[in-house]
């Protein structure tokens, strides 16, 4: 599990406005799908992983998401080597063979084609940690409703996770209610057994919980939330003068890319 | 001691109590929508099949995804979403469209939830688009793609356009009937899920032009974890709608009946 930043550790990227690291990794996203050569994708990977090193947070966390997702990379990688219509052969495995679609050769744009979209998975799944775990929750809240983004979700998304720890809790109850009554499929019965103790685990955990949430309305209800007033915020948000050129790069990035791409670079 | 006219003061009045302003969003307390987005979350957490040719796992969260529109109604989009924004972030392992893989847990939640607030109309368009955006990628014309989507999203075309089975979908699960509740929670499962996988699955297509040679052999393998998924959200639904009725607690039905 990847924890969200609690802000304890100062680093360059820690300090910039929560807002400008959301476009930062909407450039870097937005690109990787624009590009489809290996060599750009290495270019943006680099990025992130300067980025992901200036931040000193752990490479460990790199390996661990990166495991969840070896089977579909290796699945992409020999997908597109195999049956990516490619022109420049470079050996002859077998005769063509129809009914899959194979033409018997292994081509270069195939190998090139299949590295640039595990490096594509690769960056789209690192990117968004390194945005959160260098940003507290609260400012990154404060970045979602400066961003024009309604504060009823906003409210939604912190009171959800403020409310996190109380309902592991409650389901860590009802499973020892469960084993208690002699349901021990939790952990280590078949994936068919596994899915039918959920049932039995999810139906009480959501009928407690939306008990409690009675108790938040009538709180809610009582600090007259939604009242019609302009809102202020503890935290306040400024751009400081990184904080510009970071957004100026990005935009810069993002035209740039967007910009090669329609001129026909950055493609196979 | 004289005294003074005292100035007229300016009428005060109340705003007007409307149910945004009582901290409700289409037609769910904010508070049951918070508390959904923190099972959401939580639900996240638990890994339920390991997926062979797919990123990481499909987690319980699937199967409140499958049942967020029959208790939430349109409200589940939000729910689900906002769910889905953190629980990507804390547990990326089930999500393997990235930073926008929110958004197929939205689509699965707003259609299943347009529809059971019989906004059909809606809920079509969006479903239609959903399997459009699937034909739209190049990659879907290459042989046998067209049947990827045809499993449960033609079963959710089904249940959204032809009136008869769509209202007695409805009308079974408002009333809770006995024997009818169950077919029809399923139904409902299957378009909230439909919307979900085809947005997955079209999002995965377009980032990783993934050709037939992956989908159509796999595809039997994805029809079994669907329904093994459908099933289980049925069971789930089942048990959640009759209890929250007995406890009466919030849900979208009250509102309909409002």
């Amino acid at each position: 599990m990847i924890g969200i930043s609690s802000g304890a550790r100062r680093t360059p990227l820690n300090g910039l406005d929560g807002r400008t690291k959301l476009i930062a990794l909407l450039t870097i996203f937005i690109l990787a799908l624009v590009f489809s050569s290996p060599y750009y994708i290495l270019g943006l990977l680099a990025l992130v992983l300067t980025t992901w090193a200036i931040a000193r947070l752990p490479w460990k966390l790199i390996k661990d998401i990166l495991k969840f997702f070896l089977i579909i990379a290796v699945i992409i990688l020999v997908v597109q080597i195999f049956f990516y219509p490619g022109e420049t052969n470079l050996f002859r495995l077998s005769g063509p063979i129809g009914f899959i679609g194979f033409s018997g050769y292994i081509t270069l744009e195939g190998i090139m084609f299949g590295i640039a979209m595990v490096l594509r998975l690769v960056v789209i799944m690192i990117v968004a940690p390194l945005l959160v775990l260098t940003t507290p929750l609260p400012e990154f809240m404060l970045a979602l409703v400066k961003l024009k983004v309604p504060y009823r979700f906003a409210f939604i998304m912190t009171t959800a996770l403020s409310l996190l720890p109380s309902i592991q809790s409650h389901s860590a109850i009802i499973q020892q209610a469960q084993l208690c009554r002699g349901i021990t499929d939790f952990e280590t019965g078949r994936l068919l057994t596994k899915l039918r103790t959920t049932a039995g685990l999810l139906v009480p955990l959501i009928l407690g919980t939306f008990r409690d949430s009675q108790t938040l309305d009538v709180a809610m209800s009582s600090r007259a939330f939604g009242a019609p007033v302009k809102r202020t915020f503890l935290l306040e948000s400024h751009f400081c003068p990184t904080d510009y050129i970071i957004l100026i790069l990005a935009i810069l990035f993002l035209l740039g890319g967007v910009a090669l791409r329609v001129l026909g670079y950055g493609t196979l | 001691m004289s005294t003074s006219t005292p100035k007229p003061q300016p009428e005060i009045r109340a705003a007007p109590r409307t149910w945004k302003s009582r901290g409700r969003l289409l037609g769910m307390p904010i508070s049951v929508l918070a508390i959904w987005a923190a099972l959401y979350i939580a639900a996240s957490a638990v890994p339920a099949l390991p997926v062979p040719g797919m990123a990481g796992m499909i987690t319980i969260n699937a199967i409140m995804t499958a049942i967020s529109g029959m208790v939430l109604g349109p409200g589940a989009a939000i729910a689900n979403a906002a769910g889905g924004i953190i629980a990507m972030i804390l547990y990326p392992y089930g999500f393997s469209a990235g930073p926008l893989g929110f958004l197929t847990v939205t689509m699965g939640g707003l259609v299943a939830g347009l529809l059971f607030a019989n906004k059909w109309v809606l809920a079509g368009i969006l479903e239609i688009l959903i399997i459009g955006s699937w034909f739209v990628n190049p990659q879907s014309w290459q042989t046998g793609m067209w049947l990827v989507p045809l499993p449960y999203s033609l079963i959710a075309l089904l249940v959204i356009f032809i009136k008869p089975l769509r209202d007695w979908v409805r009308t079974s699960i408002l009333t809770l009937h006995k024997v009818w509740l169950w077919p029809a929670v399923f139904l409902m499962c299957c378009v909230g899920h439909a919307g979900e996988f085809m947005m997955t699955n079209t999002m995965v297509n377009w980032m990783f032009n993934l050709s037939w040679q992956y989908w159509v052999p796999t595809l039997p393998y994805w029809i079994m974890v669907d329904t093994v998924i459908i099933v289980v959200s049925t069971f789930v639904g089942v048990g959640v709608l009759i209890g929250l009725r007995k406890a009466r607690l919030p849900q979208y039905a009250d509102w309909l009946e409002k």
